[in-house]
């Protein structure tokens, strides 16, 4: 009988205590300064990692020039297949020997999945993925993006 | 690896021996398998939980229309799931399995979609805009003749107070779906019900090269990106003998616990969000946010990271990543206690979860329920102990291992995992060699015929591929072995007799991501 | 002391000298019913963004900071929103109880907030029961609650409705027990009368002790009664989605909604009122200076003061813990919250009779 008292009151200030310890967490919390991040208004500040994969690019030089030699290694590579390319066969006029020329280069943002395997697949580097993740559009048909100029 | 062939009619006293006399408590896996020719039937990988030896043996049968394969779901308790899994894809009739239904496909499906001579035409499953009728259990029995019989029986009476908790529900942490029936709030039996984010990774492998299927694997567990990618690669790696180097050991050690901790924060927020403590929930967030961080610096993505590739890592780590890391490494613990103060040590955290759900030793192994869930139980089923990889067997850290089972062990598993790996991660970051990130490997990735196996502790329990070869660019059958799916299995045994507010707590403390079951 | 009667008073005569008594008398029924569904619908408004905030700052977060300079226009953007919003019909609900179910809560709740005194002079009911009053009106708030639920024809908003009830139904007797003590303290129950009385100290002071033990117990059943956390188990969105009223939508949850957060501002109102003195500014015996200083605050400002800060203790409680389970509630109140209630108001008792208070 008498154990039984002890531990319903050693219930009771268990509960007090561990109730109040967790108050007083709360409590600092309350006055520490807050994490939220306000995008878009922290667009400024905005740090996102250089390695971050929001978006496939080419590349072009001053001369509005690429790199890409249109092998079509990417579009297989693709397990999705977002990407794909259209080539022509130009004749070198100082060697004679047709070669394939890249028309244009399609991509589907909408239905890639980022895993890097197209710009790994790159013998030239000529893709790669940018950093720039608002890419939100209101019509499908606009993620469909023609890469090279 | 070694298949024993085992034929259909000795099959059942061939287990029963492993079981009974080798030991062999633990399926670790259920491959079903259509070999062409040779038949359609299963492969079985069993493990002894003492001896840590491993057996793996298969039976198939020829008989394409109806291929019948003695259950041994009365053996061990997981294979009633798996068996239904085997049955959802490739037709394999258990027989005497209590409750052969469908697992992830919906119950009007044609055909069986892991066979090779599937018919895909999208004639014969259209897109059904219809829910589907709810089929009641059935059984397979070989009548004296050899047929076999269909013996339906149904789960739920009429008068059975039934709700329905999912598959949008916030308490499933997705799309999973529980049929309960009430008395009162009493939960007096249990279904559950999966598929509701299958998208048939396995299938979708078999036509993928290898590289390719490598950026599905981190869309199966989202909370254990990293240790699923590190399994597959490292199942093919073995099968090409590719040796990587000691810089990628490190990173990808390091790379794993980092998840590790990502995911057990999310665990502990999750759960408390589940008990309505919704301040913790946004504390643990507010700090995986910084492991989210140092992820997407290295790997450039923050939930899906494709950061493991064959032959090493996608890139190498940046200049600041030890330092952020070390950083973070000072940061948690004072985050721990925080988290213990407001959530763990309080009374209303202790009565709803001491004592709620308590799974046995022997049903934890029986269930394969590995991870912090089988090791609350006190099974010591720790891949990095058992069968240690990478460099596990290199560093010091703790199993943890609590011996109630209760919902507060699983809990608290989790809690302490956090600090070991805290304990893994500062052992080795000071220490990481120069050296290639990545070794070159062939262009098109080829595996030689065979079938090949690798697991790793994944964040909530043991992950593993399984790859059956034909020596092409895609494999014959791959197989993930899911961390989730037999801790849903068990939920049927904690449930049972609790009150629906312990769903939420078992629910919560078993931490399955649905992703993961479904696959 | 500021003394808001007189401006009531001269509104009355002004009324009466312009009209019959009678036309005047109801003339100020109207205006009084206006005041008060406007001064409820306001401070429902400041109640919702005043938690939205505290639960923000508690979470280490900024909450709204959208609409308005720091979100100050959420809410009324979130009312707007509510008010255009479809209100759905269900073909197999009980159509007469499920429309009639908010009513009766906000019914409850509107007439347990007029009870309230604001100040000296401002209170719309005053009469000798009013704390009985009070307990009257307040508790039927349950029966919206219940028919809400039954009428939903939805097994979710079942279970949070039987789990409201048997809760309410419960913490009701821990309510009155600590109200009882404050009243063997104060003996009276009229409102007017319990602040009058804590003119020379507070009663949480002068009855030391027990009327603290009262006041902690009262918090406790007190948000209970209000059904939010850790006692939010009808609604308990983790388990029971939205619990009672998942089926409502537009205006009818509006109901449910505005109520429960006034019924939270009520529960502080009273506990300011019986156990902070009210309007009653701070004051310390002995101190006359002080007293006079304090004196010039005006008893609103001394009422709302207290309440919030009450009601700022409440939303501390709640962003803290996590939600009990349904046996763990009835369990706190029977076997924890009622037996210590009525040894409080034993003690207390013996308190009053052998002059043990200040």
């Amino acid at each position: 009988m008498k154990r039984e008292r002890y531990t319903y009151l050693s219930t009771v200030t268990f509960a007090l205590k561990s109730l109040l310890s967790g108050l007083k967490v709360t409590l600092t919390e309350f006055f520490t300064p807050k994490v939220t991040e306000q995008y878009p208004e922290n667009r400024k500040t905005l740090k996102i990692s250089e390695r971050h994969r929001a978006r496939l690019t080419m590349p072009h030089d001053e001369n509005g020039a690429n790199r890409c030699i249109a092998c079509g290694l990417c579009q297989n590579a693709c397990p999705n297949g977002s990407i794909s390319i259209v080539t022509k066969s130009v004749t070198d006029e100082e060697t004679g020997k047709s070669k394939k020329v890249l028309v244009s280069y399609e991509y589907d943002l909408g239905c890639c999945m980022f895993c890097q395997l197209c710009v790994n697949a790159c013998p030239k580097n000529a893709i790669e993925f940018c950093n720039d993740f608002e890419n939100a559009v209101y019509d499908r048909k606009k993620l469909v993006q023609k890469l090279n100029r | 690896m070694n298949i024993t062939f085992i034929q259909p009619e000795k099959f059942r006293e061939q287990m029963e021996y492993l079981r009974r006399e080798r030991g062999m408590d633990f399926l670790r896996e259920l491959v079903g398998m259509d070999w062409g020719e040779e038949g359609i039937g299963a492969v079985y990988m069993l493990e002894n939980s003492e001896t840590k030896e491993n057996v793996q043996v298969a039976t198939r049968s020829t008989n394409r229309e109806a291929p019948a394969i003695p259950t041994v779901s009365d053996i061990w308790k997981i294979a009633e799931m798996y068996e239904r899994e085997a049955f959802d894809f490739f037709g394999i009739i258990f027989t005497g399995h209590p409750d052969l239904r469908r697992l992830f496909l919906r119950n009007d499906w044609v055909g069986y979609p892991l066979r090779k001579d599937y018919d895909e035409s999208e004639e014969l499953n259209p897109v059904r805009m219809f829910s589907e009728n709810v089929e009641n259990d059935c059984t397979h029995t070989l009548a004296p003749d050899g047929t076999l019989q269909r013996n339906p029986d149904t789960l739920f009476d009429n008068n059975e107070y039934i709700i329905n908790i999912g598959p949008q529900h916030p308490a499933t942490h997705g799309v999973l779906r529980f049929r309960l029936s009430l008395e009162g709030e009493v939960i007096k039996k249990t279904d559950v019900h999966c598929g509701y984010i299958h998208r048939g990774v396995e299938k979708i492998s078999e036509r993928l090269t290898y590289p390719q299927i490598l950026a599905l694997t981190d869309r199966l567990d989202y909370l254990s990106a990293h240790q699923n990618r590190h399994a597959l690669c490292m199942c093919i790696e073995n099968a090409m003998d590719v040796e990587v180097t000691e810089r990628t050991q490190y990173i990808r050690t390091i790379m794993d616990e980092l998840q590790r901790i990502d995911s057990h924060l999310l665990f502990i927020s999750c759960a408390a969000m589940d008990l309505g403590a919704l301040t913790t929930f946004i504390y643990g967030f507010r700090d995986r946010e910084k492991i989210l961080d140092i992820f997407e610096e290295v790997t450039g993505g923050r939930l899906i990271q494709n950061y493991n590739v064959i032959g090493g890592v996608q890139a190498d780590i940046t200049a600041t990543f030890a330092e952020k890391v070390k950083a973070f490494c000072k940061y948690i613990p004072k985050k721990i206690k925080e988290y213990n103060d407001v959530f763990t040590n309080n009374i209303i955290t202790r009565k709803r979860m001491v004592g709620v759900g308590v799974l046995g030793r022997d049903e934890a192994i029986s269930f394969g329920c590995t991870g912090g869930t089988g090791r609350a139980s006190g099974w010591a089923c720790d891949v990095r102990k058992r069968h240690p990889y990478a460099l596990y067997d290199k560093v010091d850290f703790k199993e943890v291992i609590y011996q109630n089972g209760d919902s507060f062990s699983r809990y608290l598993v989790r809690i302490d995992e956090i600090m070991e790996s805290v304990r893994i991660i500062e052992q080795l970051i000071d220490n990481i060699p120069e050296g290639d990130y990545k070794v070159k490997t062939k262009p098109v990735i080829r595996i030689p015929e065979g079938s090949y196996h690798a697991t790793v502790e994944g964040s909530r329990g043991e992950f593993g591929v399984f790859i059956e070869s034909r020596g092409e660019k895609s494999p014959y059958r791959i197989k993930f072995r899911p961390m989730g799916l037999p801790l849903v299995a068990c939920m049927g045994t904690l449930l049972n007799g609790n009150k629906i507010a312990d769903l939420m707590t078992i629910g919560a403390t078993l931490d399955y991501v649905i992703p993961d079951i479904d696959r | 002391m500021y003394d808001f009667s007189i401006i009531t008073t001269a509104i009355d005569q002004f009324l009466r000298s312009l009209m019959p008594s009678a036309l005047a008398t109801f003339l100020e029924c109207v205006l009084i019913a206006v005041c008060v569904l406007v001064a409820y619908v306001l401070l429902a408004i400041v109640m919702i963004f005043m938690e939205r905030k505290v639960c923000a700052a508690f979470q280490c977060r900024l909450g709204p900071m959208r609409v308005g300079f720091w979100g100050l226009l959420q809410v009324f953007a979130d009312v707007f929103k509510m008010i255009i919003k479809e209100i759905i019909d269900f073909k197999r609900t009980d159509n007469l109880l499920y429309n009639l179910a908010p009513f009766l809560v906000v019914l409850s709740s509107v007439l347990t907030f007029s009870c309230l005194p604001f100040a000296n002079g401002i209170e719309v009911l005053d009469f000798n029961v009013g704390l009985f009053f009070i307990m009257a009106t307040s508790s039927f708030g349950v029966l919206g609650i219940m028919l809400a639920g039954w009428s939903s024809n939805n097994k979710f908003s079942m279970i949070g409705a039987m789990r409201s009830g048997a809760q309410m139904v419960s913490y009701e007797l821990s309510i009155g027990l600590s109200m009882l003590t404050l009243v063997a303290l104060s003996g009276t129950l009229q409102l007017s009368e319990i602040v009058a009385r804590q003119a020379d100290m507070w009663f949480i002071f002068k009855g030391h002790l027990p009327a603290l033990t009262a006041f902690i117990i009262y918090l406790i059943a007190g948000n209970a009664e209000t059904n939010r956390g850790p006692f939010d188990l009808p609604e308990a969105e983790s388990e029971l989605t939205a619990g009672y009223h998942t089926e409502y939508s537009g205006m009818g949850f509006g109901f449910f909604y505005v109520a429960e957060f006034m019924n939270l501002f009520i529960v502080s109102g009273i506990a300011a009122t019986i156990f902070l003195g009210g309007w009653m500014p701070l004051h310390v015996p002995g101190l006359d200076a002080f007293n006079a200083t304090m004196d010039y605050i005006p008893g609103p400002v001394w009422f709302f003061g207290k309440t919030f800060f009450v009601i700022w203790l409440l939303m501390w409680i709640k962003w803290t813990f996590p939600r009990l389970r349904i046996d763990q509630v009835i369990t706190l109140e029977w076997k924890y919250l009622m037996p210590i209630g009525l040894v409080n108001l034993l003690i207390m008792t013996l308190c009053v009779v052998m002059g043990w208070t200040f």
